[in-house]
């Protein structure tokens, strides 16, 4: 797989990497099919050469959204512009972009190659460049012995790299990811999501990637956007997500949280599990909600503990124990896999946090 | 196995033994004068000049038009259906009547359309009180051409639907972001991928027009030359010895050319889906 | 505009509609085309279609003495002469046929599944072989091995029993012929419902159970089928009692042939019974694409 990384990059992989990067702006962007709102004012900036994810539950209108940048669907309301040029009733044979699907939409009929040569063949490139530019992409997805071969000879995680090099062919200004790796086996997914990511950082195409598994979108992109019923939660870093959620939406879908019983006092500390932190941003005094990260909760065996644990999944370093406490709420944490043998079910323990929590909430919005 | 024993029985002798005695029998003629049966080409030779000839052309030309119009119409229909956003009622609708329309051939067929545009016609006699006259008769080859759609065209709605259902709209898709045109696609991808079941349909329309006796006979008794109406005349005919030699003669000419038609379809077929396991 | 020049009119409609599955959200002048396109093509085949059958029911029910309305063509079908002789005589063989087609194709196509998927392509193959089968040669070919009853057997039980073959008040050798003939039909229906259940499984934990296999295929294969035993069932029935090319040239009365017998003297009451008989088909298939809807989807 690294057949491309070392040594001169091709023709091909220089021209994708000397295009100027695109960046998209979509303003209040809205789409309605009846009465139900697909996307509702939606505001996104993808900066030029950026890798962004849009991450969010089915139904939040991730999908509608990446349609509606590559031009099948056309918003009610709203403009779409790509590189300052607004695209928004732009046909999408007209809009430069490429695009991979989530699985089957290589042409059953047209070998490898021939597939990754199309949108060169409709733009009536010559035979000898769609030669070239076909073998030099397959060789960028690891493929290049594998270009005579017809679709349903290759497996799911071969189909998707043919149709991703084919997206890449006609140069695109942008690249569009519609849950690629959602029909894959978990192995292949991993590797797979990898190379994508290789792959745009040695172009530099500014990339949107649609998915709902919040691990995918954390570990490629650049940025996440977290959309949720037609609008955008969220946009940040995946660090920044991950420990500074700007709302509970965003604490719990990314990662996992315990969501603790606290009060906020007016000095600006809250009182949760018995110990006293400081808050940073402005939250109303009174009963309020924590949510913390496993790895923010320790558990120490306590025979006067509060805390009785429920359950232990063991996963490699780490293991998951949940405790629960008298008013019944469950918190979870990650211990160290060495250090948590004495941590069996039925064990009482003390639970204590070990940071600032991810997130206070009104009590009445968890 | 011993269960499909019966099958296997039943099939030899009812559908393959028949096919065989045709093939062999078709070359015997008996003397009217001794009553000897000998082997004999003159049974064959004749059927392929003169009247029989006609009778042949006759069928291949209305067979080989009526599949052509039944394909390109039935796929027109099932494109048009299947185009319609959320008509999954009117898709079920056309479906059925698909079903039962292409079941729809024989006796009753006919009459239905000597009762709308024969010469007593109930559509016949209110064009005729508007001064109209219609362009073509019912009874001729246009006529029977347009009778023979009725069946054909919603056969190949039927066999034709679950293959443009086949076509993956994100095929279509990718086309388009790629900056294909429509016709491109069509050309490229859709055509070449509907290909192979649009031939199978076709061959199929065309073998059941070809086949069409029931209505062909309601319809024109035996005014207008095919073989089908010549194999019945010949064999309903008893004056004439030597006319049964005569109808095995031309059905066997009819089961070969079919078989004709059926390898260059599989020839067809092969090329035509290279691509596919 | 005449009914022969509309057809003609056809092809360049269907032309201008664009085959594809439907594009998403594209709106214009292009759908719009496209819409219109689609209208005049639903229209102008929907009239060719409905004016037979609308003008085949105005053709029996207008009373040409009067200038009114009659049911008397309607009326008068159970007590035509020769109709209860030939439905009766169709309708017997069609349910001997159905008969005969389950009983010889269900353990087929069920040993093919389970037992013999070696010899699938034969059975398939066999079974599309009618679908392209002139008919017409068939029975020529049937006709041809019939007659060796006097020409070749005279005297032998062989001839006798194919003479019993043509009796003509049941004659069974159309019962033969048309289990040849809604093979295609009857295997379809069948090997898709044997495909849509998991019958491997099935009869594997009926066996396991200690169950027989006569007593697997009643008890499991049966009920699991029942839909596609049906469906089989009603096609075939609809094919026995429209047929007319074999019965005519073998000879034999049936209900299409006396519909044509009666059609010179009465047009009126052959067209009418023709509406009956084109009914009854539909109300066949209906009630076979209604028990398919009834079929719950198991599998995707």
């Amino acid at each position: 797989m690294t057949a491309a990384v070392a040594g001169t990059p091709t023709a091909t992989v220089a021209e994708l990497r000397d295009r100027p990067p695109a960046d998209v702006v979509l303003s209040g962007v809205t789409r309605t099919y009846g009465s139900t709102t697909a996307l509702d004012a939606l505001d996104l900036h993808v900066a030029g050469g950026e890798f962004l994810a849009v991450l969010g539950p089915s139904g939040c209108g991730k999908t509608t959204a990446l349609r509606a940048i590559a031009g099948f669907e056309v918003p009610d309301a709203g403009t779409i512009t790509v590189g300052g040029r607004d695209v928004t009733t732009v046909p999408p044979s007209k809009r430069d972009m490429g695009m991979v699907f989530q699985a089957y939409s290589l042409f059953p009929n047209l070998t490898a190659a021939d597939n990754v040569a199309y949108g060169l063949a409709v733009r009536r490139r010559g035979r000898t460049e769609r030669r070239r530019r076909a073998a030099e992409l397959l060789e960028l997805v690891g493929l290049a012995d594998r270009g005579d071969r017809y679709p349903h000879q290759l497996s799911g995680g071969q189909q998707q790299r043919v149709a991703l090099a084919r997206a890449l062919a006609v140069a695109p200004q942008v690249l569009l990811l519609d849950e690629p790796l959602s029909a894959l086996d978990a192995q292949v997914r991993v590797q797979l999501r990898d190379e994508i990511r290789r792959i745009q950082l040695e172009l530099g195409t500014t990339t949107v990637f649609v998915t709902h598994d919040q691990a995918e979108a954390l570990s490629v992109a650049d940025r996440v956007a977290v959309l949720r019923a037609g609008r955008l939660e969220q946009v940040a870093s995946p660090d920044e997500l991950y420990s500074r959620p700007a709302t509970a939406f965003v604490a719990r879908f990314v990662g996992t949280t315990s969501a603790v019983p606290a009060q906020l006092r007016a000095d600006g500390q809250v009182d949760l599990l018995g110990t006293t932190r400081p808050v940073a941003g402005p939250v109303p005094v009174g009963d309020v909600v924590a949510l913390l990260r496993p790895e923010q909760v320790v558990l120490r065996p306590d025979a006067g503990g509060r805390g009785r644990v429920v359950t232990r999944t063991f996963s490699g370093g780490t293991t998951r124990v949940t405790a629960v406490l008298p008013d019944g709420t469950e918190v979870a944490a990650d211990v160290v896999s060495t250090e948590s043998t004495e941590l069996v079910p039925g064990t009482a323990v003390e639970v204590a946090p070990t940071a600032r929590p991810v997130l206070l909430v009104p009590a009445g919005d968890a | 196995m011993l269960g499909t024993l019966p099958f296997f029985l039943l099939v030899g002798v009812v559908l393959l033994l028949p096919v065989v005695v045709l093939a062999v029998e078709a070359f015997r003629v008996t003397d009217p004068v001794t009553y000897e049966d000998t082997w004999s080409t003159s049974a064959i030779t004749s059927v392929t000049t003169g009247a029989y000839g006609r009778a042949y052309l006759g069928s291949l030309r209305l067979s080989l038009v009526t599949a052509a119009l039944g394909t390109v119409l039935g796929l027109g229909l099932a494109a048009a259906m299947l185009s319609v956003r959320r008509g999954r009622l009117l898709r079920r609708l056309l479906l059925t009547a698909s079903g039962v329309l292409a079941n729809f051939g024989g006796i009753p067929l006919a009459f239905a359309f000597i009762a709308a545009i024969g010469n007593a016609g109930v559509v016949t006699a209110l064009l005729s009180d508007l001064g109209i006259t219609l362009g073509a008769s019912l009874y001729s080859t246009t006529g029977l051409a347009l009778v023979y759609l009725y069946f054909l065209v919603p056969l190949m709605v039927l066999t034709i639907t679950p293959a443009l259902e086949g076509l993956r709209p994100q095929w279509r898709e990718a086309s388009d972001v790629l900056g294909g045109s429509g016709w491109q696609y069509w050309r490229r991808v859709g055509g070449p991928v509907l290909l192979p079941s649009v031939l199978g349909a076709s061959v199929l329309l065309f073998a059941s027009a070809f086949a069409a006796y029931a209505t062909a006979r309601a319809l024109v008794g035996s005014s207008i030359p095919l073989v089908t109406l010549q194999i019945a005349d010949a064999l309903s005919s008893n004056v004439l010895v030597g006319s049964e030699a005569q109808g095995k003669a031309l059905a066997l000419g009819m089961v070969v050319l079919v078989g004709a038609v059926m390898l260059v379809y599989g020839w067809l077929q092969r090329r035509a889906s290279r691509w596919s396991a | 505009m005449t009914a022969v020049d509309t057809a003609a009119g056809l092809p360049a409609a269907a032309a201008a509609v664009d085959p594809g599955p439907a594009p998403t959200g594209r709106r214009g002048p292009r759908r719009a085309g496209v819409r219109v396109a689609r209208a005049v093509l639903f229209t102008v085949l929907g009239a060719y279609f409905l004016v037979p059958i609308a003008a085949s029911v105005a053709f029996t029910v207008r009373d040409r003495g009067t200038g009114g309305l009659t049911a008397r063509w309607y009326t008068g079908i159970p007590s035509a002469d020769g109709f209860a002789e030939t439905f009766g005589r169709s309708l017997t063989l069609g349910l001997l046929t159905v008969a005969g087609t389950l009983l010889l194709l269900l353990p087929t196509v069920v040993l093919v599944t389970l037992r013999l998927p070696r010899v699938r392509r034969v059975v398939e193959f066999l079974c599309l072989l009618p679908l392209v089968l002139p008919p017409i040669a068939l029975v020529v070919g049937v006709r041809s091995v019939l007659s060796w009853a006097p020409d070749h057997f005279y005297g032998t039980p062989l001839a006798d029993a194919f003479f019993a073959l043509q009796e003509p008040d049941l004659p069974w050798i159309l019962v033969l012929v048309y289990v040849v003939l809604a093979l295609p039909f009857a295997h379809r229906a069948l090997d898709a419902g044997v495909r849509a259940v998991d019958l491997g499984t099935l009869t594997e934990a009926a066996r396991n159970l200690g169950a027989s296999w006569p007593r697997v295929l009643v008890t499991v294969v049966v009920p699991a089928l029942r839909t596609a035993v049906l469906n089989a069932a009603f096609l075939t029935l609809a094919l026995v009692l429209g047929e007319f090319t074999i019965a005519s040239l073998l000879g034999f009365r049936t209900f299409p042939t006396w519909i044509v017998e009666i059609s010179g003297a009465s047009p009126q009451l052959s067209v009418s019974v023709s509406v009956l008989s084109l009914l009854l088909t539909w109300g066949l298939l209906v009630l076979i694409s209604a028990l398919d809807r009834r079929r719950p989807r198991t599998t995707a």
